[in-house]
């Protein structure tokens, strides 16, 4: 079985890696495969990236507002290419409100700066599994 | 018990003792504040009771909002300015850039063209206050210049500074998105045109502050600090310009961790290698020229998201510990800087913390009161050791423009990064609230409310910049631009006149930027989504 592909970005102008570059860390050590987009990424482009790289999860890394903003295009280019990758949403800046508000407009995941390793770990591999 | 390391992991004893001291030479080593080495300060012990500038990082939305904002922070007893630019801002972009929809003015202001200054300094009084800048260097020294000059203030008078840090930029936080000569160029013309335009005002900022909040530790922080200082004084060295002229205005923005003593420590070191590095390699014989103004900001990377008013308690310890190393200026990171740009409640926090160090501890009234401890000036000498030995080691490999280019100082950035989440997670590192001492998020309520508010992009800058272009001379600002091209061709000539008659022509930084850029052979937009201005 091959590992789980999970791309990990940032979103528009958010320069910030340590949490994106963390996590990628992370999810290596616990046997996955990351694509490190890095930053500077509009949400045609992780679609983009996440199609020729057929990644199971899109991870985005937010130390930024952004992603408020980006998020629902994001959900809406994927939706247009008939793809169902989901979108788990992890950072700094979301807080408990945020993360309850992704969660109903879509994204799969939302993880704020409480969230601990095993947690992040065991919802990818959920949401990686429950792909078609 | 596990070995006794600093955060730096320097190798500490349980106890500190004269025989640590071996060999020890008051003179030598230390001296009084204000004389050479400056190992014990840059001021003699009379003027250090004049405390230091006390300010916090700001800017949000537009210029006129952040203008506002700096006159509520000098009303509370703020006694310098300190303007940092949203990421499009910091990345010399515009605000209709493609890419900055939704950055413009969250995480700092809004700035792009002369209007935008004028806002900016509305009404403050420019020859009183220090104007300490956070923006990239040669757009905002030249925005600085034309509105001192226009509301009559000579520059020649003007105070502050504004942060250099051509060889990182790309890799932390701050991409401009040019090549390496490029960046070095524009902060090398900067400070020549700085040294003798505007003489009292710190062009040569060194940033190490923002470098470090990869997770550098304090020797490779200050080990990077002093390659950047080097090429650029051999630098300017190379075009000629006296090293007196331009050292006296070199200044070094600093990080200040949790570890107390390590930081005094690492100050004092650097003001001692700072001193023998001026006067005995570069051969500076002014004395203002061997001691090195240090700024500092306390370490935003050090704070939690988990039980944010323990941040509170971090922002006074890291504070307390630049009072005792004696800096020039201190800015207290929030304690909501780990989840939002600063809220004007944990800005006053911020400035409160510092007015309660300096008008009730006493801490500061005496001049470097930690001098002569046998573990900090042991620990003084070992950190000066760590660090040149790291600039020597930096130095040997090679060319700073080939380390760059080749992704090695990325690469220790990068590590740097990952070490600090390893140390984290596996516990090596203990953060209250976070690894050790949690509560559960139902009970971490208080001060949590101000995450919640955000700050929603000023969008309407989008439309105003768009109008803003079309109501320019044209003719005026192609000749302009193109003359800062040639500028930008010749590679001897200095580009702040250029930027100077182009920002008076009502350039953006974003349209000066792409002409720089270009005349690099590099794409004028660096996400090929923008149009060329000529």
């Amino acid at each position: 079985m091959r590992p789980i592909r999970v791309l990990i970005a940032m979103l528009g102008l958010d320069q910030h890696e340590v949490g994106g570059l963390a996590v990628a860390r992370l999810l290596r050590d616990a046997g996955m495969e990351v694509v490190y987009a890095g930053r500077f990424n509009l949400p045609a482009g992780i679609v983009k990236v996440s199609l020729e790289e057929s990644v199971d999860v899109i991870g985005l890394s937010c130390h930024s507002w952004e992603y408020l903003y980006y998020v629902d295009e994001l959900l809406q280019l994927l939706h247009e290419q008939g793809l169902d990758t989901p979108v788990v949403v992890g950072g700094s800046v979301v807080t408990p409100a945020d993360a309850r508000n992704l969660l109903d407009r879509g994204v799969g995941a939302a993880f704020g700066p409480t969230a601990v390793p095993a947690e992040i770990i065991a919802k990818m591999i959920q949401l990686a599994g429950g792909r078609t | 018990m596990a070995e006794r390391r600093t955060q730096s992991g320097i190798p500490v004893q349980a106890v500190y003792a004269p025989s640590d001291l071996d060999g020890f030479d008051y003179t030598r080593q230390l001296n009084d504040p204000g004389s050479f080495p400056f190992t014990r300060g840059t001021r003699a012990q009379t003027a250090a009771r004049t405390g230091w500038i006390q300010r916090e990082l700001s800017g949000e939305g537009s210029p006129t909002r952040s203008n506002e904002q700096l006159k509520y922070l000098l009303a509370k007893g703020q006694t310098g300015l300190d303007v940092i630019g949203d990421t499009p801002t910091m990345g010399c972009l515009d605000p209709d850039h493609p890419f900055a929809v939704h950055a413009v003015g969250t995480q700092g202001v809004s700035i792009c063209c002369l209007d935008d200054y004028r806002e900016l300094y509305r009404d403050l009084p420019l020859d009183r206050i220090t104007l300490s800048h956070s923006l990239p260097a040669a757009f905002a020294l030249a925005g600085l210049y034309c509105v001192a000059r226009e509301r009559g203030f000579p520059p020649a008078a003007v105070r502050g500074s504004v942060i250099q840090a051509p060889y990182y930029c790309e890799d932390c936080s701050y991409a401009v998105h040019m090549p390496f000569q490029l960046r070095v160029r524009m902060a090398a013309d900067t400070i020549a045109f700085a040294s003798t335009e505007m003489p009292k005002f710190h062009a040569f900022l060194e940033d190490t502050y923002f470098i470090s909040e990869s997770g550098l530790d304090s020797v490779e922080e200050m080990a990077l600090g002093f390659i950047e200082i080097r090429g650029l004084v051999r630098e300017l060295l190379r075009r000629r310009l006296p090293i007196d002229r331009f050292a006296p205005r070199i200044a070094i923005l600093l990080n200040c961790r949790m570890d107390f003593f390590e930081e005094v420590a690492k100050i004092r070191a650097t003001r001692r290698l700072f001193a023998h590095m001026m006067r005995d390699e570069f051969g500076a014989q002014d004395p203002r020229s061997w001691a090195v103004n240090i700024a500092a900001h306390t370490s935003g990377l050090s704070l939690t998201a988990q039980q944010p008013v323990n941040n509170v308690v971090r922002g006074a310890i890291q504070a307390l510990a630049l009072a005792c190393a004696g800096v020039q200026a201190i800015e207290v990171s929030t304690f909501d800087e780990a989840f939002r740009t600063p809220s004007p409640e944990a800005h006053l926090v911020g400035l409160r913390t510092q007015q309660v160090i300096e008008l009730e501890s006493n801490a500061s009234q005496v001049a470097d009161p930690l001098g002569g401890s046998y573990y900090v000036e042991a620990l003084t000498d070992d950190l000066e050791r760590r660090i040149w030995d790291m600039v020597q080691a930096i130095e040997a490999k090679g060319d700073a423009a080939q380390l760059s280019d080749s992704g090695w100082f990325r690469g220790v950035f990068q590590a740097a990064m990952e070490r600090h989440a390893r140390a984290i997670a596996d516990g090596a590192a203990l953060k209250v609230g976070l690894n050790v001492h949690q509560v559960p998020d139902a009970e971490d309520v208080l001060l949590r409310e101000v995450a919640e508010r955000k700050i929603e992009p000023s969008r309407e800058r989008i439309d105003w910049v768009k109008g803003y272009r079309l109501h320019r001379d044209t003719a005026a600002l192609r000749a302009s631009l193109e003359g800062l091209d040639g500028c930008a061709r010749d590679r001897d000539a200095n580009l702040l006149p250029g930027i100077i008659a182009a920002t008076l022509a009502g350039a953006t930084m974003g349209e000066m930027a792409g002409v720089l850029r270009r005349a690099y052979g590099h794409p004028g937009d660096p996400f090929g989504v923008a149009s060329d201005a000529i």
